[in-house]
C-alpha cells in the first residue's frame, strides 16, 4: 500500500495492571477508504480507535508498545493538537460528546480550541451541518435535540476539524431505528462526497456491509480477520467462533444454501439486492 | 423528558438583545448597592416597582414574576415579626404582654422584606433576560480565564442530564420497593444513599466521557480561544453605565444625608 | 380452553407529562394475561417505555386505568405493586450502589419486607440464573459492564414478582450478550411461568424469542397480535418508520415462488427453501448424484 494514512505497527496497549487489551496490531489503511471493526465486547475495538486518535497515550494512562502513524505522524511523538487536525472521532454516547448549548456552539467548539480565525468557522458551520442534513438547526438548543440529531451535531463537529480521517466508535448503539438509518444516511453521504477516510465501529452488519469497503474483525485484543464484504462475511465458521457478531440475515442464509450445495461458493453476497436475486434465480430455475 | 438548564427566556426584547451582558452584570449589582443603601419601605418600594418595570420592558410575563415575590413574602413575614424585636423608635401600635410593637419596627420589617424581594427580582429578571452563552461570554470578556468559563457552560449544559439523570435513577429504585415518602427524617435520609450513590457514579461517569470529548478536539490545547460569538459594548451600554454610576453617587448620598433612611444605625 | 387471567388491564389510558404537550398516551387500552411474553415496540417517543411505567405505578394515568392483579395502580403503595411488577432499567448504572454483589441483589427482596431466609433463597437463585453466584462478594463497581448488566437483572429477579418489564435488554450488547439474557428470559418465563414484556426496538430479537408483539406509535396502540403476522406486516411498521427484519423483506420478495410472508428466522426460511428446491439434483448446482 502506497503510503497509507493510517499505519500501525506492532501494537500492543495495556491499561495500568490489568492484562493487554491489544495484542500485536498490525494495519494499514489508504486514503478514502471505509473500514467497518467488528467483534464482540472487550475486544478491544474502542482502545484500538482511542490509539488511532492519539488519545492513547497523551490523555489515557497505560503501557503502549509499537507504533501508530498517522498521515505519517507518530501518535507518540506527535501533539494532540496537532493530531486533532487529521484525525477526529465520534463517540459512542450522544449525550456526553456535546459540548456547546446551541448547535453552532458545539461545532465551533473544536476550531475555537485551534484558534482558527472566527469568520472562517462561521463559514463552515453553514457546510457542515448541510453534510450531516441539519440544515438551518444553528440555535437550536442541544438537549433538545433527538439521539439521531445528536450523533449528527456530533459528526459535524468532527468533521468541522477539517480531518483527514473520521473514526466512528458504535454510533449507532444507542440510538432508535430512525436514529440508525440518520448516521447510516449522513455515513453513506459523507463516503461518496468527500475524500475522508471512515473507521467505523459497528453491530449493525447489515448496514456497515452495504457501506463498507473492507471489514475487520477483532477478537481478544487481535485482528482476525481482514476482508472486503464479500470475503469476509464468508468467513462463518471464523466468524461463528468468535461469536462476538451477527452476520448479515442473508449471508446465513447462503452459507447455509452453500453448505447443502445449492449455491456455488462464488455466488456468495452479504448484500440484500444481490441475496435476493440469487435465490429469485434458484427458484426460478427449479420451476423451468 | 428533556429539563430546561436554565430560566433563560428567550424574548425578542431590547434588553434581551441589544444590551451587553457586562452592562446588565453591573446593572445588577447596582441594584444590590442600591437595595443595601435604604431601609425606608417606600424608597425600597419605588426600587422594585422600578425593576418589575425593567422587567416588563424585557417583555418577561408577568407571572415569572411571581415565584420571586412568594418567596420574598416569606421574608416580609418574618421581618415584621421579628424586627419589631430590636426596633423601638416610634409610635407604639400594638402591645403584646411585655413587648411593644412600633409603627417604626413593623416598617422596618417591611422595608427588609422589600429588600429581599427587590435583590431575588433583580437577579431573576437578569437570569430570565441573559442567555447563559452571553453570561459566559461576558464574563470571560471581563477576565475569567477560559478553562474556568468552559467549566461554568459545562455546568449550565449538564444540568438538565444531571436532573434527568437523578429522575432515572429515583424511578429505577422505586420500581425495586425504594419508599422515599415515609419513614422520619433521618430514615429518609439514610434511605437517600441509593439515589445518591449512583449518582456520584453517573456524573463522574458523564464527566470523564466529557473530557475525553473535549480532549479530542483539542480543548486546552493552545493558550486561548477564538469566539465566534461577540459582543461589543455600544452606545446604549455607555448611558446605562455611567447612569448607574450617577445612581449609586446619589444613594451614597441620600445614605449620608439620612434621606431614605427610616433606622439610623441599622443597614 | 379459556384463556388465561388477566394480569395487567389497561383501560382507556392517557397521559401527559406536561398540559402544553401532545399526549403521551392516548387512550390506550391492553391486556396482558398470565404467561404472556410480548414485546412492546416503536421508535422512542412512541410512548412504549410511558406505558410499562403505568404498570408499576411510575406514572399515574390521568384519565382511565391500570388494573395489575386486581390493584388498581391509581390507589395502590409502590410496595405492593413493586412486589407485583418487576421493572428492570437499561442502564445498571441507575440502579448499583451497594458494597457487594449479594447486598445490591438483596436490596429488592429487602424493601418487601421479605424474611431474611426468603431473601437469601430468592438472592442465591436469581445470582445463580445469571451466572453471577460465584461473585457474590465482589465489588459491583468493579465488575465490567456485561456483569453489571447481569447484576441489574438479578436485582429484578430476586424480588420474585409474577411480572417483569425488561427495558431495552439488548442496547449496546454483543452476539453472546444478546443470546445470553434473552434465553434467561426465555426460561424465567417458561420455565418459571412468569409474565414478561419486554420493551425494545430490536427487531431480530423480537423475531427469535417473543411470541407476541404490540407495536406503539405517538401514544397509541396501532397493531397487537403474534409476532409473526405484525413483523411481516409492512405496512404497519412503515408507519412507525420500522422495517420487517432482512430475513423477512426477502421471503416477502419471493413471495411469487410460494414463499410464506411471515419467515421470522433464517431456520425457516432454510426450510421453505429446502421444499421449494427439493432433492432434485438439477437444483443443486454442479452436485450431480448426491441425494439428500
Amino acid at each position: 500500500m502506497s503510503d497509507p494514512v493510517v499505519h500501525i505497527e506492532g501494537l500492543i496497549f495495556r491499561y495500568p495492571d490489568r492484562d493487554p487489551v491489544l495484542c500485536d496490531i498490525n494495519l494499514q489503511i489508504s486514503r478514502g477508504e471505509f473500514v467497518g471493526i467488528t467483534g464482540p465486547s472487550g475486544a478491544g475495538k474502542t482502545t484500538l480507535c482511542l490509539c488511532m486518535k492519539g488519545l492513547i497515550p497523551h490523555v489515557i494512562g497505560g503501557t503502549m508498545r509499537g507504533r501508530v502513524t498517522v498521515q505519517g505522524m507518530n501518535t507518540r511523538k506527535t501533539e494532540p493538537a496537532v493530531l486533532a487536525q487529521s484525525v477526529a472521532m465520534v463517540f459512542q454516547d450522544p449525550e456526553t460528546q456535546i459540548v456547546g448549548l446551541t448547535v453552532e456552539e458545539d461545532l465551533a467548539f473544536g476550531p475555537e480550541n485551534l484558534m482558527r480565525p472566527a469568520g472562517q468557522i462561521r463559514e463552515a458551520i453553514p457546510r457542515a451541518l448541510h453534510t450531516v442534513g441539519l440544515t438551518g438547526y444553528e440555535r437550536r438548543e442541544t438537549y433538545r435535540l433527538s439521539g439521531g440529531q445528536k450523533q449528527r451535531v456530533a459528526i459535524a463537529s468532527a468533521l468541522m476539524m477539517e480531518p483527514e480521517v473520521l473514526i466512528l466508535d458504535e454510533p449507532t448503539s444507542e440510538l432508535d431505528p430512525l436514529g440508525k438509518d440518520e448516521v447510516f444516511e449522513v455515513v453513506r453521504r459523507l463516503r461518496e462526497e468527500r475524500q475522508v477516510t471512515i473507521i467505523m465501529v459497528e453491530h449493525e452488519v447489515e448496514q456497515l456491509a452495504s457501506v463498507a469497503d473492507r471489514i475487520i474483525q477483532m477478537d481478544h485484543g487481535r485482528i482476525v480477520a481482514d476482508a472486503p464484504p464479500r470475503e469476509f462475511f464468508h468467513q462463518a465458521a471464523l466468524l461463528r467462533r468468535t461469536g462476538g457478531e451477527r452476520l448479515p440475515q442473508v449471508a446465513e442464509l447462503l452459507l447455509a444454501l452453500e453448505a447443502e450445495g445449492y449455491v456455488e461458493p462464488d455466488d456468495f453476497t452479504p448484500y440484500e439486492e444481490e441475496a435476493v436475486a440469487l435465490v429469485d434465480r434458484l427458484l426460478q430455475r427449479k420451476r423451468d | 423528558m428533556p429539563v430546561g438548564y436554565s430560566i433563560y427566556v428567550e424574548k425578542p426584547s431590547y434588553v434581551h438583545q441589544r444590551i451587553d451582558p457586562r452592562t446588565k452584570l453591573f446593572a445588577l449589582c447596582t441594584s444590590f448597592v442600591l437595595a443595601l443603601l435604604f431601609n425606608n419601605p417606600a424608597y425600597l418600594g419605588v426600587l422594585l416597582a422600578g425593576v418589575i418595570a425593567i422587567g416588563l420592558w424585557a417583555r418577561l410575563p408577568l407571572k415569572s414574576f411571581r415565584a420571586y415575590l412568594l418567596f420574598a413574602l416569606w421574608f416580609l413575614i418574618l421581618g415584621v415579626v421579628i424586627w419589631p424585636f430590636y426596633i423601638s423608635q416610634g409610635a407604639v401600635v400594638l402591645r403584646l404582654g411585655s413587648m411593644q410593637f412600633t409603627s417604626d419596627g413593623l416598617l422596618f420589617g417591611l422595608a427588609m422584606g422589600l429588600r429581599v424581594a427587590l435583590m431575588v427580582t433583580a437577579a431573576g429578571v437578569w437570569m430570565m433576560s441573559t442567555s447563559p452563552q452571553h453570561i459566559t461570554l461576558g464574563l470571560l470578556r471581563l477576565g475569567l480565564p477560559y478553562k474556568a468559563g468552559m467549566a461554568l457552560s459545562s455546568t449550565i449544559r449538564f444540568v438538565p442530564l444531571i436532573n434527568a439523570e437523578r429522575a432515572t435513577i429515583i424511578e429505577a429504585q422505586r420500581a425495586r420497593g425504594l419508599d422515599l415518602n415515609r419513614g422520619n427524617p433521618f430514615r429518609r435520609a439514610v434511605r437517600y444513599v441509593a439515589v445518591i450513590g449512583p449518582m456520584l457514579v453517573r456524573t463522574l461517569d458523564m464527566a470523564q466521557s466529557l473530557a475525553l470529548a473535549m480532549e479530542a478536539r483539542a480543548f486546552g490545547a493552545r493558550p486561548g480561544r477564538t469566539m465566534i460569538t461577540e459582543i461589543r459594548l455600544r452606545r446604549v451600554d455607555w448611558y446605562i453605565l455611567i447612569g448607574c454610576v450617577l445612581l449609586i453617587a446619589v444613594a451614597v448620598t441620600f445614605r449620608v444625608l439620612g434621606i431614605g433612611v427610616l433606622v439610623r444605625g441599622y443597614l | 380452553m379459556a384463556k388465561p387471567e388477566v394480569v395487567i388491564d389497561v383501560h382507556e389510558v392517557s397521559y401527559t407529562y406536561a398540559p402544553a404537550l401532545p399526549l403521551a398516551l392516548d387512550h390506550v387500552s391492553l391486556q396482558i394475561h398470565k404467561g404472556d411474553f410480548l414485546a412492546l415496540l416503536g421508535q422512542n417517543g412512541a410512548g412504549k417505555t410511558t406505558l410499562a411505567k403505568t404498570f408499576n405505578g411510575l406514572l399515574r394515568p390521568v384519565t382511565g386505568s391500570v388494573t395489575v392483579g386486581g390493584l388498581d395502580t391509581r390507589n395502590a403503595s409502590i410496595a405492593s405493586l413493586a412486589a407485583r411488577v418487576g421493572y428492570c432499567y437499561q442502564n445498571p448504572d441507575h440502579q448499583i450502589f451497594n458494597r457487594t454483589v449479594y447486598m445490591e441483589a438483596a436490596f429488592g427482596p429487602r424493601n418487601l419486607k421479605l424474611p431474611p431466609e426468603e431473601v437469601a433463597t430468592r438472592v442465591e437463585h436469581a445470582l445463580r440464573l445469571v451466572g453471577l453466584a460465584d461473585q457474590r462478594d465482589a465489588y459491583p463497581f468493579l465488575l465490567g459492564k456485561g456483569e453489571r448488566q447481569k447484576l441489574a437483572v438479578a436485582s429484578v429477579l430476586a424480588m420474585g414478582s409474577p411480572i417483569l418489564v425488561v427495558d431495552e435488554p439488548t442496547t449496546g450488547l454483543d452476539l453472546r450478550g444478546i443470546r445470553s439474557i434473552m434465553t434467561l428470559l426465555k426460561q424465567w418465563n417458561e420455565h418459571e411461568e412468569r409474565t414478561i414484556v419486554i420493551i425494545t426496538h430490536d427487531l431480530h430479537i423480537v423475531a427469535e424469542y417473543i411470541p407476541r408483539t404490540v407495536v406503539m406509535a405517538q401514544g397509541k396502540i396501532i397493531a397487537d397480535g403474534p409476532t409473526r403476522s405484525i413483523l411481516s406486516d409492512g405496512a404497519v411498521l412503515a408507519t412507525t418508520g420500522l422495517k420487517p427484519p432482512q430475513i423477512t423483506r426477502v421471503a416477502q420478495r419471493l413471495g411469487h415462488h410460494g414463499i410464506p410472508p411471515d419467515v421470522m428466522t433464517v431456520d425457516e426460511m432454510l426450510s421453505h427453501l429446502r421444499t421449494a428446491l427439493g432433492s432434485d439434483t438439477r437444483a443443486r448446482s454442479g452436485q450431480p448424484g448426491r441425494s439428500m
